[in-house]
C-alpha cells in the first residue's frame, strides 16, 4: 500500500504561513517529530509519494529520494491520500479493501483509502484531477478526524505531544556522558540522553513533570535548566539555558536564554539572553542577543494574530508568541509583539519597542520601517553564508522556490513599503 | 515645480542633516551615510518621485550627482513627469 501526501495550494495551507512557505505542511512538527513521522506511524505504508505546490516540487525532489508530483504513482497500488493536517493519533483507518473518500466541511479531501483496482479507472492528469475525479466516482463521507488548523495548534499541543511521543519511543536512561554534578530531578524513568550527548557540569534536568528525551550530540553547558517535556534534537547545543515545559528544539540549534513552550525548527539560533515562549520558529534562524517575544497580554485576553496583514484571527488561546519563518533575523533587542508573524527570509531590526505584528516576508524592517534594504540577492547571499557554516548547501532549486515565494508574498510586502516610504518623508 | 536637483538635495539635506550638498558629494564618504540612511533614502526618493527603483541600482549610485541622474532616467522610464 502507497501512502500519499497531498499539500495543495489552498486557503487552509496559508493558515501554515510562513512556516510553510519553504516547506511542505507535513515537515511541520509537534512533540517529538513531524506530522510526516506521526502519520507514517500511524498507517505504515510500503512506499510514500508526495504531492507539493508546484512552485517548491523541484526543490523536495532534492531533499527526498521518493517521487514528488509524479502522477504514475496514483495508480498500480493500493493507496492511501492524507492532508497532513489530519490528526494521525485520530485516525480511524477504514476498511481495508473499500475505497472511500473523506472530505472535510469545504469538500476537500482529507484522507482517501482507494484500491488499485479503482484508482486505475480514475483520471490522472494532476493530483487535482485525479481528486475531482476520486470524489465523483467513488463513495463520500464526512471526515471525522480531527485537523490542524493553525501553526499555533502544534505549538499548543506540544507539551502533550511530547509526553505520548517519549511514551511510544519507550526509551528511557543515560547513554551520554554527564560531567557531575547533574542534578536530575523526576524520575529517570522518564528521561532519555542519547549516546555521545554530554552535560557539562551544573546542569538540572527537571522531569518532574514531564519527560525529556536528548538526542546524540546534543551538549549542554553549565547553568542550564532543562524542564520536561522537552526534546532535544540532535547536535543542538545549549548555552546556560532556562528552558521551560513544552519546547522542541534542533536539530543542530544553538540555544541559550529563556524559551518556553516552543517549536524550533534545526539550524536556527538564539544563543544568548531573552525570552521566546510559546512561539514556532522556522530553519537558518538567527534571534540577536535580547531578543524577546511578548506570549500573554497584560489584560489576559485572547491573542490575535495576522497571517496576511490585514485581518486579525483570534486564536482562541491566550498564550501565542511568535511565528517567525525561515532565514529570518532579528536584531539585538528587538521586542516582539504578543502574536507576531515575522515572514520568511526577513530582517529585522529593533526599534526600541515592540514591533508591528506584520512583518512580510523578504522585508527589511529598519528603523520602524518596511522597506525593499538592499533586497533579495542580498538575503540569499546571507543564507548560503550561514547554510556553508554548517555544511548545507544553498542550492539553485532552493532560490527557484524562494524566488516564487518572493513574487506570491509581493503585494503584501509592497503595500507594507508603501506605508513606509510615507512615514519617513512626513 | 521644483528640479529634480533640489528634491534630491532637500531629502538627502533633510535626512542626514547636512546643510550644504555639493554634487560631487559621495553620500557615504562625504556625507557620512549609513547603510540604513542609503536604504532609507531609497525609500524616500520613491515616495518624493513616485517611482519604483530597481534597490541594487539605486544602492550602487555613489554621489548626489549620480543620484540625480539615475533618479531622471528612472523617471523618465516610468513617465513621471519632472522639471530638469
Amino acid at each position: 500500500m502507497r501512502l500519499v501526501f497531498i499539500d495543495s495550494l489552498c486557503e487552509k495551507r496559508s493558515r501554515f504561513y510562513p512556516l510553510v512557505f519553504g516547506r511542505p505542511i507535513w515537515e511541520l512538527r509537534c512533540g517529538m517529530s513531524s506530522l510526516e513521522n506521526k502519520l507514517m506511524a500511524r498507517i505504515r505504508p510500503d512506499d510514500v509519494a508526495y504531492f507539493v505546490p508546484d512552485y517548491m516540487a523541484d526543490y523536495y525532489k532534492t531533499r527526498t529520494d521518493k517521487p514528488v508530483n509524479d502522477v504514475t504513482t496514483l495508480t498500480g497500488e493500493d493507496l492511501i491520500l492524507v492532508d497532513p493536517r489530519i490528526k494521525a493519533d485520530h485516525l480511524d483507518l477504514p476498511n481495508k479493501h473499500q475505497s472511500q473518500i473523506d472530505l472535510d466541511d469545504e469538500g476537500r479531501v482529507l484522507y482517501a483509502r482507494i484500491s488499485k483496482e479503482d484508482s486505475g479507472g480514475l483520471e490522472a492528469e494532476d493530483i487535482e484531477t485525479f481528486l475531482d475525479s476520486a470524489k465523483s466516482s467513488l463513495p463520500c463521507v464526512s471526515c471525522k478526524a480531527p485537523t490542524w488548523e493553525y501553526t499555533w495548534d502544534l505549538v499548543l499541543a506540544n507539551a502533550e505531544q511530547i509526553t505520548a511521543d517519549f511514551e511510544k519511543a519507550g526509551r528511557s536512561g543515560i547513554e551520554g556522558d554527564i560531567e557531575e554534578p547533574v542534578a536530575i530531578r523526576g524520575s529517570k524513568k522518564d528521561v532519555y540522553i542519547a549516546p555521545k550527548a554530554k552535560l557539562h557540569p551544573m546542569v538540572v534536568i527537571d522531569a518532574e513533570n514531564g519527560p525529556i528525551y536528548i538526542e546524540e550530540g546534543v551538549e549542554i553547558h553549565p547553568f542550564s535548566r532543562i524542564e520536561g517535556p522537552c526534546y532535544i534534537g540532535r547536535n543542538s547545543v545549549l548555552l546556560g539555558a532556562k528552558c521551560r515545559e513544552g519546547n522542541s528544539i534542533g536539530p543542530i540549534c544553538r540555544i541559550g536564554g529563556e524559551v518556553e513552550e516552543s517549536i524550533i525548527h534545526g539550524y536556527s539560533n538564539k544563543y544568548h539572553d531573552g525570552f521566546l515562549g510559546h512561539s514556532y520558529v522556522g530553519e537558518w534562524v538567527n534571534l540577536g542577543a535580547l531578543t524577546t517575544n511578548s506570549d500573554l497580554k497584560n489584560d489576559y485576553s485572547n491573542v490575535s494574530v495576522m497571517l496576511d496583514g490585514r485581518k486579525s484571527i483570534d486564536t482562541g488561546s491566550t498564550k501565542v508568541g511568535s511565528l517567525i519563518g525561515d532565514h529570518t533575523k532579528t536584531s539585538i533587542g528587538t521586542l516582539l509583539n504578543t502574536g507576531s508573524y515575522l515572514g520568511a527570509m526577513a530582517i529585522v531590526m529593533a526599534m526600541g519597542k515592540p514591533l508591528p505584528k506584520h512583518i512580510p516576508s523578504f522585508a527589511w524592517f529598519i528603523e520602524g520601517n518596511v522597506t525593499k534594504g538592499f533586497g533579495k540577492r542580498t538575503l540569499y547571499g546571507t543564507a548560503q553564508k550561514a547554510m556553508s557554516r554548517r555544511g548545507c548547501e544553498w542550492s539553485a532549486q532552493a532560490e527557484a522556490m524562494w524566488d516564487a515565494v518572493f513574487e506570491m508574498t509581493s503585494p503584501i510586502r509592497k503595500k507594507a513599503i508603501k506605508k513606509g516610504r510615507r512615514r519617513l518623508l512626513t | 515645480m521644483a528640479t529634480v536637483e533640489e528634491r534630491v538635495k532637500a531629502i538627502t539635506a533633510n535626512k542626514l542633516g547636512i546643510d550644504e550638498i555639493k554634487l560631487e558629494d559621495s553620500f557615504t564618504a562625504d556625507l557620512g551615510a549609513e547603510s540604513v540612511d542609503s536604504i532609507e533614502l531609497v525609500a524616500m526618493f520613491e515616495e518624493e518621485f513616485g517611482i519604483e527603483m530597481d534597490e541594487d541600482a539605486a544602492l550602487a549610485v555613489q554621489t548626489v550627482g549620480d543620484a540625480i541622474t539615475f533618479i531622471t532616467k528612472v523617471c523618465k522610464e516610468q513617465g513621471v513627469e519632472i522639471e530638469e
